[in-house]
């Protein structure tokens, strides 16, 4: 084919384009039904409240109360389709309706249809974009003469908005009700968790060993229990003798809250009563005390057995300082 | 005036001047016991020369050393009273062994024998009334040496007695205090060892009367006071309240430090 024939054969196959729209526009225009008379129809509509800021899977809510006029009747069937979503400029629009409610009530004069219509968007862009609500067409018919009129209810225009700012995208700073929960590193938090928990369960048994050797029972730490322990670890010898003596006036001492002494013996009794049971037994190891620490050493004890009775004196002691009735004494004897 | 311990003159029925000998030279070597009443009214002077009695037991007078071995100082003095008197001074007061205070007793019988038994409304009768030589006073300085000599002091009670001394001088160490008594300012100077060996030889005694050889705590506690107390050299400004401070403070020590 020779060039001119191939610009002449485009220009024809325009001719031919431009003529076939010409011909469907007429049609059209032919098929569109005629609009009913605003006498006979009276409409109250409830748009959202605001028309911007809508993301994908919001819902708009729309309520509209629509009254016709007799000798004029809604064609139910014209009524929006739940499920069917709306082209706009050939494409989807992606608002499509979820719900509609009708109530219908007659009178003898009118028909009021009360629509309560729900969409959702199902559209998204990083970009701002207008969309509508578009202008559903209604089909009335007059009962009288059989004809067919429409009504299109207005539309609502407002913008759908994106998810996030266009451009580089923290989403955990742009949470929105779809994204998933983010799932934060705590790697590092549980390991310092487990660490210090390793480090308190030490500290527990630390204080477990510290406290339970020394004070598992009540009054287990005052300081006749711990003479009578330390007492109870010492061997027989002069030495240890002096120590286990000088145990037992650092333990009244400390209960007394000052250096006892035969002087002030009394006070201290008339202060602790539950050691009362003992003042012959105090006054005896204060004997036993001046001749370890005093008197002549070159002389014989008259203590026998010094440390048993000192272990029995402490004994007994101690059940006067947890407050009970000491034991009898038994065996040695001063 | 001093020279009145020593001797005193007057005319004598002749006419003429006469010198005899004062209280102290009266009794010669013999002079057991020296009471000198109310001694905070005698002169400084006067306490000089006694303490120097007191301290070397000899006196010069007349161109001769008198000698006084057996020689015992008491002094009362009245604390109430402060018009003409002359405080004792520190190092005087050391030179006593003990100082006693004297306090009316509280029990009722024996206020109402004071007041209504007329037995002790005559000193000297009542004085008369108490038997003669039970102690044979030349005796007593050997038998005082043998006593200090066999009674013994162990090195726990050595430890405890150095222990109180230290705390008589700071007080703070170990933690005693007086209220309302700034303690860090109170002591200007403890124990002297004058005092600390007086305490001891009293400690001594006491153990010989309760029939021990050896010094026990108890024994320094039952003179500790005595021969403490009016040793102890106090801030001007609580010297005032000195038999207060010292009672509380002593009693404070001994309560604090502990033997062994």
């Amino acid at each position: 084919m020779q060039p001119h024939d191939r610009i002449f054969s485009y220009v024809y196959q325009a001719l031919i384009a431009l003529c076939l729209i010409g011909f469907s526009q007429i049609s059209l225009a032919k098929n569109e039904l005629p609009t009913i008379d605003e006498q006979y129809l009276n409409i109250e509509i409830s748009d959202p409240a605001r028309d911007a800021g809508y993301v994908i899977g919001d819902i708009l809510n729309r309520k509209i109360t629509l009254t016709i006029k007799k000798p004029y009747q809604l064609i139910i069937e014209s009524l929006p389709i739940v499920g069917y979503e709306h082209l706009y400029r050939g494409k989807k629009s992606g608002i499509e309706l979820v719900k509609i409610n009708t109530k219908i009530e007659k009178n003898s004069a009118s028909e009021t249809y009360a629509l309560d219509l729900s969409y959702q968007v199902f559209k998204t862009d990083r970009l701002v974009k207008p969309a509508a609500l578009r202008a559903e067409s209604l089909r009335i018919r007059n009962t009288s003469s059989k004809e067919v009129v429409q009504y299109k209810l207005p539309a609502f225009t407002f913008r759908i908005s994106p998810l996030s700012v266009f451009g580089q995208v923290n989403l955990s700073q742009e949470m929105y009700p779809f994204t998933p929960p983010l799932t934060l590193d705590n790697d590092n938090v549980i390991f310092n968790l487990k660490v210090l928990a390793a480090a308190l369960a030490l500290a527990l048994l630390g204080l477990l060993y510290i406290f339970g050797a020394h004070a598992w029972l009540p009054k287990m730490g005052a300081p006749f229990a711990k003479a009578y322990r330390d007492i109870r670890k010492m061997s027989d010898s002069t030495e240890n003798l002096k120590q286990a003596v000088t145990r037992v006036h650092e333990s009244l001492n400390k209960t007394a809250k000052e250096s006892l002494f035969n002087h002030n013996l009394d006070a201290f009794i008339a202060r602790n009563a539950t050691f009362l049971p003992v003042k012959k037994e105090i006054e005896q190891f204060f004997g036993l005390s001046h001749q370890v620490f005093f008197e002549d050493s070159s002389q014989p004890l008259t203590t026998e057995d010094p440390k048993a009775w000192l272990l029995q004196l402490c004994r007994r002691l101690r059940d006067c300082e947890r407050g009970l009735t000491p034991d009898p004494l038994q065996g040695a004897h001063a | 005036m001093p020279n009145d311990l020593i001797y005193h003159t007057y005319l004598g029925e002749d006419g003429k001047p006469h010198v005899s000998p004062g209280p102290i030279l009266e009794a010669g070597e013999d002079l057991s016991i020296f009471f000198f009443n109310e001694i905070n009214r005698a002169r400084p002077q006067v306490h000089s020369l006694l303490l120097r009695v007191m301290a070397e037991r000899t006196l010069t007078a007349f161109n001769k050393e008198h000698r006084f071995p057996h020689m015992l100082v008491f002094a009362d003095r009245n604390q109430v009273e402060k018009e003409e008197t002359f405080d004792i001074p520190s190092a005087a007061r050391d030179r006593f062994m003990m100082e006693i205070p004297i306090v009316v007793p509280q029990d009722l019988d024996i206020m109402e024998s004071l007041v209504f038994d007329t037995r002790f409304h005559d000193v000297d009768n009542l004085i008369a009334g108490v038997p003669e030589d039970i102690l044979e006073y030349k005796n007593l300085n050997s038998f005082a040496a043998t006593l200090q000599d066999n009674i013994s002091t162990s090195p726990t009670l050595r430890k405890y007695a150095l222990d109180l001394w230290h705390a008589t001088k700071s007080p703070l160490d170990y933690e005693v205090k007086v209220s309302g008594v700034d303690m860090n300012r109170l002591v200007l100077s403890g124990a002297s060892p004058r005092g600390m060996a007086m305490l001891l030889r009293a400690a001594r005694v006491n153990a010989w009367l309760n029939d021990r050889e050896a010094v026990l705590p108890d024994d320094i506690h039952a003179v500790f006071h005595e021969t403490i107390a009016h040793r102890l050299v106090f801030s001007p400004v609580y010297e005032m309240r000195r038999t207060e401070i010292a009672r509380e403070m002593l009693d404070g020590i001994i309560n604090v430090i502990a033997a062994p």
